[in-house]
This record gives C-alpha cells, sequence and structure tokens, in this order.
C-alpha cells in the first residue's frame, strides 16, 4: 500500500483547501449584492467537498466520501435554486 | 515517480484555486467574480480530482468517487453560473463603469428605435420575447 509516503501530501491539499476556504469568507460577509455572496458560498462549497474528500484519503475512512458527493451536488443545485428566485425576484 | 505526478497535478490546481480565489476577492462586479469562480472549478478542481486519481488508483472506492466527483462538477458548474449570471442581469446588478459592452441592452435599444420608427413587425418580435425591458430601459 502506497499510502504512507502519500499521506503528508493528501492532508496538505486538504489543509490549503480549507484556508483559501477562509479566505473566501471576506467576500461572503462583504458581499456588496446577493448575488456576490452566491458566488462566494458556491465556490467554499466546492472547496470544502475536495477537502473532505481528501481528509477521506488521508485518514482512510470511506465513510466521509458520501459527504463529499453530497456537497459538490446539492450545493450547485441549491445554487441554481437561488438563482431562479433571484430572478422571479423573490429574495 | 507517482508522488512527482500527485505533487505536481496537486500544485497546479491548488495554484489555480488561489488564484480564483483572490480574484474573487478583488474583481470588480459581479460578472468578473463569476468569471474566475467557474475557473476556480475547472482548472483547479479537475486537476486537483486527477491527482487523487493518480494517488489513489481509479478503481479504489476514492479514486472513483473522484472521478465521480469531476463529473458532476464538469457537468453542474457550467449550469450554476450560466443561471446565476442571467439572474444577476435580471435582477439589475450594476456592471462596472468600465465595461465595454453589453449586447441585450444595445438590442433593446435598437428594437425600441425600430418601434419608434414604425418597424412593428420587428419591434413587437423582439419586445414579445421578454428580453426588450432589461435593466436600464427606462
Amino acid at each position: 500500500m502506497t499510502q504512507v509516503p502519500m499521506a503528508p501530501v493528501l492532508l496538505a491539499v486538504a489543509i490549503t483547501e480549507v484556508a483559501i476556504t477562509v479566505l473566501l469568507f471576506i467576500r461572503l460577509a462583504a458581499g456588496p449584492t446577493i448575488s456576490d455572496r452566491i458566488v462566494a458560498l458556491n465556490t467554499m462549497s466546492t472547496q470544502a467537498a475536495l477537502a473532505v474528500l481528501f481528509f477521506a484519503a488521508f485518514a482512510g475512512r470511506t465513510i466521509y466520501l458520501d459527504i463529499s458527493l453530497w456537497l459538490a451536488s446539492f450545493s450547485y443545485l441549491g445554487a441554481i435554486v437561488w438563482s431562479r428566485y433571484l430572478e422571479r425576484e423573490l429574495l | 515517480m507517482r508522488e512527482a505526478i500527485v505533487i505536481a497535478l496537486a500544485a497546479i490546481g491548488l495554484a489555480f484555486t488561489l488564484s480564483g480565489a483572490v480574484g474573487i476577492l478583488r474583481m470588480p462586479d459581479v460578472y468578473s467574480r463569476i468569471q474566475c469562480s467557474s475557473k476556480t472549478v475547472t482548472m483547479g478542481a479537475l486537476p486537483i480530482l486527477i491527482a487523487l486519481v493518480v494517488a489513489e488508483g481509479p478503481v479504489s472506492s476514492y479514486g472513483s468517487r473522484a472521478l465521480l466527483v469531476a463529473a458532476l462538477l464538469l457537468i453542474l458548474n457550467p449550469a450554476a453560473s450560466h443561471a446565476l449570471t442571467r439572474a444577476a442581469y435580471k435582477s439589475d446588478v450594476p456592471m462596472w463603469p468600465g465595461a465595454v459592452t453589453d449586447e441585450p441592452r444595445e438590442q433593446a435599444r435598437s428594437a425600441g428605435g425600430n418601434r419608434a420608427a414604425g418597424d412593428t413587425a420587428t419591434g413587437s418580435g423582439i419586445a414579445g420575447d421578454g428580453r426588450a425591458d432589461g435593466p436600464a430601459a427606462p
């Protein structure tokens, strides 16, 4: 099993993704319009899905993979639903 | 050798993701930020997922999930970006003042000019589309 030399790389990628997510919190807090916040939240959830995936591969826990899959699919569904609400001026 | 490929792919993906995040922080209006966001997925997330596939093998549980997430992102990210841009344009989010062109508004303006000149056929055809009442139509 080649997991032992790969493990620091996987953990480093997961930590860097979390750092980028923290960077995007600035735009989520200070976005002038709702669309800015939706863009920031969308990107943040993609990075969170990748971080969870890499942490699952680092820790050897297959149960975290479903969380990653859920984040990657349903966050985009949420963005599409939010943009439909924006378009009909319901927000 | 395998480690080198994994590190190179992850470094490329993380560099593009970081540049996309800086773009989301510093770009002047919503439309430029949406462009940076979709670049974050296409050039940032896909090399990172391919790095995981190379590290774990495509038939392991992690590699297969990474391929599934990559396919999902490739399908869903352009759709979500397009819907978000369209919603932002329809809900009158202002553009950056230095923006060069705004094609729907120009089309609406030319359609209104035609209708004022008596050309009712093209005017009503475009106005019935629903797009003619663009953001800044007075």
